[in-house]
């Protein structure tokens, strides 16, 4: 059926609802890649058999990320009309005890991680209420609330607002929380211009990393005369440790879907990609449900909503090229030619894929599209800072106790991002560094931990935003070594095309490699930082502009590391190989021989209840005989 | 795109249309931007970063590369702000870092003040800035090469690694390769590569499909060979099109042809080297160090493939040892060679042995095996002596085969020493002196043109029209009628232009077209400003001297305006330039500093006017054949002799002023000395076209050697035609005949001479042909001569046989003794008729009576040219060649009423004897008494006391003197055939002054200073043209005596202004100031 009034939308609506809150209970499992890898899949296949063995009369549904990746795999219990429960790190076999328990009427008492009383309709601008008027009568009251959470409570959940909370393959569910709605106005009662005056309005930045306002950007592109223009979706998410795009498309496929046919009638573009990296079968899987759901209902394809506007939506698959985020890259990938940029100007704006306008936005910003044009620019702008109005979502990995998705509004300090959310480092360690902004971004240090997170801010630090990376660091973190890791990646990653980058991220790796071995001379890292500057200066694309960042910001902030690493022959969080020394305490070894038995060098010594002794021409530092050490006997200089 | 866009560069405004890039207008400006990954034919990439740039546009300031960004209104940018160029440093640093051994890179990064890469070095040769690839595909759409990996582990690759199969080795990728990464383009396709050989370089280099013949060619346009370029034979590719600024290239040009409507037509297609793997005895071919004479010339030539290098086409290594082998297809037979002798090929080797040894030093190890030594033309013999003495090995031997030895290259040559005994030499590398033939084309011709041709595939001909064919109106000269050499072939072009004319008298003139120069230019009031240009003459100066550094010293000397370095000065493309250089800097004065001025200043001289010049405002300076070719081996002090010689010819320029052009009227009247047959072919050549022709005989009748003469070579009677052309003179009205006459006395010059004969008449006439003809030498105390009454000379003989004498008939044996006083050292010159003649006589002896003995003591049979056919014939007949060398001569002795011969067998080495009853010595040719009439008309005399020619190549029949022309005996000795072709030849240069209104005089001649001048007439008797006279005029209430300069008579030599104690006198264009400043600038004073 192709959807051409809004009362046929209203019903598909109320199909949805029915679906997502079912009158039986309903298990969710957090199927998104985050979970799966957790081991979500096979907590599937368990409650799928014991529900059918035990000849339950339960709903098992899937669902997205809902963020909480580190207490993946999740699985949620909704209760008609009175709760729904959360459950974390679950296994087989706790499925299976949790769906006998269903089945006695029990609420499972394990592992649970908050109660849901209701959930928001974003879109909507309202809640819903699992249990209404009353709160149910359940053993767990005890249990925390949702947004009582440290990880939740400061999130607002704009990008990521379906996410967890609705079935990704099914259109019905999307549209039950308000979904379409926006493009029905958008295409019912609002000209192209209009559309972007409230794009603008908002002050929506590209969250892909260089934060151009979006509404510019279309406004740009709408201008332009030609026969064709397109509109992009960037999802070739390649930052190490970033997974929002994914978390975005496997959970609520459909937000960016609404939102790009939105920025397409905004500009005049009948025709639209997503790029996507092929490392996300499951994310391309659920775009392609939803696009032919889409399509199935009017929703793309001819005449939209029976309007005039047209609209069609293919999927390029990008081979694994981190360039192909730069988005002349990722043209040049779709129109099926080396993944490499151009220079800019003509910027995609005026002349993009096949040398028409082009406008390519980020997953993330695409989906912050429908609750833009639903609730106004004035909502969306109330959040977030003057000048990085709404919010972001991060990947917040690294050394904090809770990692995973975290969506908040621009402005938070990395402080309350890494000690609230993120539930302050793990193991008890010190904080030494955050790093934003993936292999483009910068390492801050801890004297600037009350920074705002925003786009200039973070600039000012010698850091980026970048596309929501957030990597935290501990003081076992050797930051010269973190920068090699950085520079090995783009080095790596570099097209090569332009010189600076290909040949000056090449030469900045065998630079740190000197001073990471002790092999540097003091003279080195000025070179390497002067170097660095204009590696930034003078390189064709992103990329190159911005590689060294990692290098200069460690410089910049930790110098004394490096020196240390040079001068002293010394890495003071031990890392470098080169620079350390395994030893035997002689006190508490009392020559088990494990470490013995398990180093793969043979170079140590030492015979039973003997103290042991490590040679160190032999040694290859690897670190077993530390790891294995039970009694802390192995130290490192 | 019409639109413009204003932007300022280095704060400089410059207009561009929109959309140009940065870098484009920066050129506009002449702002310097380096570039590696730019290039005109493909899209702009910005790559490289080389090119960086910084842009402001309102508040954005960014460091870009100029080759990308679009210039648009109001960009502000600068090229040369401290991070611009540190950008460009690191780039370049870390490319040359990349790729340490290109010198590309090494250059640039010097200039930015690099001079070692500081990163460790690699070792590469691609610097990835993608061209080649950019060029495969959007040039040539065709994609055989692409970009693999990304990073550092980029490397330019064809799709897999595997070999193209969509490569067309079409070598753009090479071509546009700015690091040599290209080394064989045939591992992209898998296919092996095969250069273009190039043709005039006989395919020992290579090529490019878009190409001028050499660089001296006329039309100096480049043309595109259409069988192999990529646009024609595919619609890819274009990029000469858009490279080329002013829109030259037209893909769609056809073949046209022409209808002309002509009263004669001259053919002269020339031939082609033959095919000496023909040979397979020879290796050539299969061997690389086997080389044909052709190819071996080429070698050897500064504008060769290698330079003048000469070098091994194997190994590049220098020869040490090289042979060169005779008559490669020539006097042979099977395997497509042909019988006759190819006349060239002997000096050809004899020449390159000298010019080989020039290059290679000393000690180069020169052999040539020949079969006979055939160097009959003037001075070419002496050339053979003198490569004797330089030790070049001259070996008499067919050589019997050639093998490589083992694939080192070296070669084995098998002949067979005269003693008979065989040896195995080896030489490093062996030169074939291949024979000439008739290409297939040019018997295609022959046969359309119904010409016909005689068994040897060339124009059959008589002796005496040897350039006129068969077929009526159609004339033919050069290689076609014969084989030759260059001079022979340079004056039967004149022959035959004579012949075409002959008819076409009337028409005369009525298609010219008049050169018209611009109004000159009035330069009298303007200081000098001087325009140096210094030429390389290919690698004749260039190859020595350092031109570069001529050039910016040329710049500094006073009054120099502009100076700039050329290839070949005297390209008709260089000479354009040089007219632009001259209007655009406002040029007064020229030096051109390059070679001869007697062959090129005319050249110059015309592109003077060309610019709108006086002609006179010209100076050249021989930094060639004074400087480089005579100091080779000290380049540093050649380029300083080179500098000083530059500022001589500045200061001598900065003092030049213009002359007034003359003219004299011409006379119209021939004056031809010698009524023999040459004398009279030229009478009649000239009475044809018009002219009244004044014919002086010294003795009572006409005819001269020629009375004596039976048959020409090819068996023409003599008698009857020259009886016919005594007929035919003396019935002509325009020509007068005088008798038992000589020259006694000569004045004036070209146009206008006057001759006083012995009778007292004194003949005016415009020019003067000499053909007073030679006599035989007479070996008084040789070999029985005078002695013995049946000891004859050759034309004694013809007079026999014509009249078939009895002792002649009755003769049972007759031998022949060739090179009777000549080729010795007082005569060091070969006849070049004897071997023929005597061959010819042996002929008609066995034909008249196949019993009589008959013996040829030769030292080299020289029956050069189709000539050789005789010679097989004679063998053939059974007459008896025995080879004399001039160490062991025969010796004759009277024995029983015979004359008793005695030689040394060569193989036996022991003597032989046999009798004869008749002895016929061929001797030589020498000249008459010409010592007075060479000083008459001044001109020069050899050592021999025949007329010197201007030039034996470029002007084979002029003598050094202005309208004095040479034919026949009186030059050198010669057949008939070609005496009268010369003849004919010196009638159509003749023509060429006689034709005209009026002759242009050289300006540079006496001028005398009237208030200097006292009348003293030192300078008279000085004058060695008589071109002064003593005058008096009225003055101040006196007489006042001064000089007076004919200037149809005055050459400028300059001997009056020696003479004069009171600076009376002096020559136009070298006057004692403009000589004094080249002694000063010699000095070092200026």
């Amino acid at each position: 059926m192709k959807l051409t009034s809004f009362a046929q939308l209203q019903q598909i609506k109320e199909q949805g609802l029915k679906l997502t809150y079912p009158d039986r209970i309903k298990i969710m499992v957090g199927l998104a890649t985050c979970g799966i890898s957790a081991g979500a899949d096979k907590v599937w296949k368990a409650l799928e058999a014991k529900i059918a063995e035990l000849g339950l009369e339960v709903i098992l549904e899937q669902t997205g990320c809902i963020g909480f990746c580190q207490k993946e795999p999740l699985v949620d219990v909704v209760y008609p009309n009175k709760v729904r429960l959360s459950y974390h790190s679950m296994t087989p076999e706790k499925a299976e005890a949790l769906v006998t328990a269903i089945k006695q009427g029990e609420v499972f008492p394990d592992n649970l991680l908050c109660r849901l009383d209701r959930e928001e309709f974003l879109v909507e601008g309202h809640f819903r209420a699992y249990a209404n008027p009353h709160p149910p009568e359940l053993p767990g009251e005890m249990i925390p609330r949702y947004e009582e959470l440290p990880f939740f409570r400061k999130q607002v959940k704009i990008a990521l607002r379906n996410c967890g909370f609705i079935n990704p393959e099914r259109i019905e569910d999307y549209i039950g929380r308000g979904g379409y709605a926006a493009l029905h106005r958008v295409l019912t009662s609002m000209t192209p211009p209009a559309v972007i005056s409230e794009v603008k309005a908002s002050g929506l930045r590209g969250r892909g990393g260089a934060g151009f306002p979006t509404g510019v950007k279309w406004e740009f592109a709408a201008k332009q005369e030609a026969d064709q223009k397109y509109v992009i979706c960037n999802a070739d998410e390649g930052d190490p440790g970033a997974f929002m795009d994914r978390g975005i498309l496997e959970g609520d496929p459909h937000a960016v879907l609404e939102g790009m046919v939105i920025g397409a009638y905004a500009i005049g573009a009948s025709e639209g990609y997503i790029y996507c990296r092929a490392e996300y079968p499951l994310a391309i899987k659920r775009l392609k449900i939803a696009i032919a759901q889409a399509e199935e209902l009017g929703l793309l394809g001819n005449r939209i909503f029976g309007s005039n506007f047209s609209f069609r939506l293919k999927i390029r698959e990008g081979a694994g090229a981190f360039v192909c985020g730069e988005e002349t890259s990722l043209i040049a990938s779709i129109e099926g030619t080396v993944g490499e940029p151009r220079p800019r100007p003509p910027f995609p704006a005026q002349s993009g894929l096949w040398g028409r306008p082009t406008i390519i936005n980020n997953v993330k910003t695409w989906s912050h599209i429908a609750p833009i044009i639903m609730r106004g620019a004035d909502w969306y702008s109330s959040f977030g800072t003057k000048g990085s109005p709404g919010t972001t979502v991060f990947a917040l990995v690294g050394k904090v106790n809770n990692t995973g998705l975290v969506e908040i509004p621009l402005g938070l300090t990395l402080r309350e991002m890494i000690f609230e959310i993120g539930g302050g480092i793990a193991g008890a360690k010190a904080f030494k560094a955050v790093q934003t902004g993936g292999p483009s971004g910068g390492c801050i240090p801890e004297e600037h931990l009350d920074t705002p997170v925003d786009y200039e801010s973070l600039r000012a630090l010698g850091s980026i935003m970048g596309s929501g990376g957030m990597i935290v660091m501990d003081e076992k973190d050797c930051m010269v070594n973190v920068a090699k890791y950085f520079i090995d990646f783009t080095k790596d990653e570099s097209c090569g095309k332009c010189t600076p980058c290909r040949e000056g991220t090449l030469r900045m790796m065998e630079m740190l490699e000197a001073i990471t071995a002790g092999q540097a001379q003091e003279e080195d890292l000025d070179k390497l930082a002067e170097m660095a500057d204009l590696i930034k200066l003078t390189s064709l694309c992103g990329l190159g502009q911005t590689a060294p960042n990692p290098v200069l910001s460690t410089i910049l902030y930790f110098r004394d590391e490096y020196e240390a690493h040079i001068r002293d022959h010394k890495c003071l969080a031990k890392v470098c190989k080169p620079l350390i020394t395994f030893l035997v305490d002689q006190e508490k070894c009392i020559g088990c021989q494990l470490c013995r038995l398990k180093c793969p060098g043979e170079a140590i010594q030492g015979g039973k209840k003997e103290v042991h002794q490590i040679i160190q021409e032999k040694c290859i530092k690897c670190g077993t005989c530390f790891e294995k050490c039970k009694f802390d006997a192995i130290t490192v200089e | 795109m019409d639109a413009m866009t204003k932007l300022t560069i280095n704060d400089r405004l410059v207009e561009v249309p929109a959309g140009t890039t940065v870098l484009k207008a920066a050129r506009q400006l002449g702002v310097s931007i380096p570039t590696l990954c730019d290039y005109e034919g493909v899209k702009p990439y910005g790559g490289c970063r080389l090119c960086l740039v910084e842009v402001r546009l309102g508040d954005r300031r960014q460091i870009t590369a100029s080759c990308t960004y679009p210039a648009s209104d109001g960009l502000i940018v600068y090229t040369d702000t401290d991070k611009v160029l540190k950008g460009r440093r690191l780039v370049i640093d870390l490319l040359w870092s990349r790729c340490p051994e290109v010198p590309l890179l090494r250059d640039l990064a010097q200039q930015l003040g690099i001079t070692e890469p500081s990163f460790p070095k690699g070792d590469s040769d691609c610097i990835l800035c993608g061209k080649c690839v950019r060029t495969c595909h959007e040039l040539q759409h065709v994609g055989a090469i692409g970009i693999m990996n990304r990073g550092a582990k980029r490397q330019i690759t064809t799709p897999f690694g595997e070999f193209s199969q969509v490569c067309r080795t079409c070598g753009a990728c090479a071509f546009v390769c700015p690091t040599g990464h290209f080394q064989d383009i045939g591992k992209i396709s898998g296919k092996t590569a095969k250069p273009k050989s190039s043709v005039f370089n006989a395919g020992l280099n290579t090529q490019g499909n878009i190409y001028r013949l050499y660089p001296q060619a006329i039309p100096s346009a480049p043309a595109i060979d259409p069988q192999n370029c990529i646009k024609i034979l595919t619609g890819d590719c274009g990029l000469c099109a858009q490279v080329c600024a002013p829109e030259a290239i037209d893909y769609n040009q056809q073949k046209e042809a022409f209808d002309l409507e002509v009263g004669s037509v001259i053919l002269a297609p020339g031939f082609k080297p033959f095919d000496a793997s023909a040979i397979k005895a020879y290796g050539y071919g299969k061997y690389a160090n086997v080389y044909t004479s052709l190819e071996f010339e080429r070698i050897l030539s500064p504008a060769g493939p290698f330079a003048g290098h000469v070098t091994r086409r194997s190994d590049g290594r220098e020869p040490k040892k090289i042979a060169w082998i005779h008559c490669v297809g020539s006097r042979n037979f099977g395997a497509e060679a042909k019988a006759y002798c190819s006349n060239f090929c002997c000096m050809v080797s004899l020449k390159q042995s000298i010019v080989a040894r020039e290059h290679l030093g000393p000690d180069l190890d020169m052999a040539c095996f020949y079969i006979d030594m055939r160097t009959p033309r003037k001075d070419f013999e002496k050339y053979c002596v003198k490569i004797k003495d330089l030790g070049a090995r001259l070996i008499r031997s067919r050589v019997h085969t050639i093998k490589e030895v083992n694939g080192s290259g070296d070669l084995e040559v098998r002949y067979v020493t005269e003693a008979g005994e065989v040896v195995d030499e080896i030489f490093d590398a062996v030169v074939l002196s291949v024979g000439m033939v008739m290409p297939p084309s040019t018997l295609e011709l022959a046969k359309r043109l119904e010409v016909t041709l005689g068994p040897n595939e060339f124009v059959e001909h008589s002796c005496f029209a040897p350039t006129t064919t068969f077929r009526d109106g159609i004339y033919a000269c050069g290689a076609f009628t014969g084989p030759k050499d260059i001079p022979q072939t340079v004056m039967e072009g004149s022959a035959a232009a004579a012949a075409a004319t002959r008819r076409l008298a009337s028409a005369r003139g009525t298609l010219l077209k008049v050169t018209e120069y611009p109004p000159e230019r009035e330069v009298a009031g303007e200081p000098a400003r001087v325009g140096v240009f210094i030429c390389n003459c290919g690698l004749n100066i260039g190859g020595v001297a350092d031109v570069p550094a001529i050039v910016e010293y040329a710049k500094g000397l006073p009054n120099v305006e502009y100076a700039q370095a050329n290839l070949f000065t005297c390209s008709q493309d260089a000479q354009a330039r040089m007219v632009e250089m001259i209007e655009e800097h406002r040029l007064n004065r020229i030096v051109v500093a390059a070679c001869s001025p007697s062959t090129h200043q005319p050249i110059f001289q015309q592109m003077m006017r060309t610019a709108g010049l006086n002609k006179y405002l010209f100076e050249m300076a021989n930094i060639r054949n004074q400087c480089t070719w005579v100091h080779q081996n000290e380049p540093e002090q050649a380029t300083q002799k080179c500098q000083d010689l530059v500022n001589m010819g500045v200061a001598k320029a900065r003092l030049l002023w213009p002359l007034e052009y003359l003219t004299v009227g011409v006379d119209r009247t021939a004056l031809v000395l010698g009524g023999g047959v040459t004398g009279m072919t030229a009478a009649m050549a000239l009475a044809d076209q018009g002219y009244q022709v004044h014919l002086v005989e010294r003795r009572g009748f006409l005819g001269g050697n020629a009375l004596k003469l039976h048959t020409t070579w090819r068996g023409g009677l003599v008698k009857p035609r020259v009886q016919a052309m005594i007929k035919r003179v003396q019935n002509d009205e325009r020509i007068t005949v005088h008798f038992k006459a000589m020259v006694t006395e000569v004045s004036g010059a070209v146009g206008n001479f006057t001759t006083t004969l012995s009778d007292g008449e004194a003949i005016r006439h415009g020019i003067v042909i000499l053909a007073i003809g030679a006599e035989p030498f007479r070996p008084e105390g040789m070999y029985l001569y005078k002695e013995n009454p049946n000891v004859l000379l050759s034309l004694d003989l013809d007079e026999e046989i014509a009249q078939e004498s009895e002792r002649v008939k009755k003769a049972q044996a007759v031998a022949f003794i060739q090179c009777v006083g000549s080729r010795i050292p007082e005569r060091p010159y070969c006849n070049k008729v004897c071997c023929a003649h005597s061959v010819e006589d042996a002929i008609k002896l066995k034909v008249m009576d196949p019993e009589k003995e008959v013996y040829i003591l030769y030292r080299d049979m020289r029956t050069y040219g189709e000539r050789e056919i005789l010679y097989t014939r004679a063998r053939e007949l059974g007459v008896v060649f025995i080879r004399v060398p001039i160490a062991n001569p025969a010796k004759v002795e009277e024995a029983d009423g015979r004359l008793r011969i005695t030689v040394t067998d060569h193989i036996l080495q022991r003597p032989v004897s046999f009798s004869v009853d008749l002895l016929v010595l061929a001797t030589a040719i020498i000249p008459h008494q010409n010592a007075p009439l060479a000083e008459l008309y001044k001109i020069p005399l050899n050592a021999e006391g025949f007329f010197t020619e201007a030039h034996a190549k470029i002007k084979p029949v002029e003598a050094s003197t202005e309208g004095i022309f040479l034919a026949g005996l009186c030059h050198y000795p010669k057949p008939i055939q070609e005496s009268v072709a010369e003849a004919m030849a010196c009638a159509s240069r003749a023509n060429t002054i006689l034709s005209r209104d009026y002759l242009e005089l050289e300006s540079i001649i006496s001028n005398p200073i009237d208030e200097n001048c006292d009348g003293c007439a030192f300078c008279i008797d000085t004058c060695p043209f008589k071109a002064l006279t003593l005058i008096e005029y009225m003055k101040d209430g006196g007489v006042k005596k001064t000089v007076d300069v004919n200037p149809v008579f005055c050459k400028g030599c300059g001997s009056c202004m020696a003479t004069c104690p009171k600076q009376g006198i002096y020559v136009a264009g070298f006057t004692p100031e403009q000589l004094s400043a080249q002694v000063e600038a010699a000095l070092g004073l200026i």
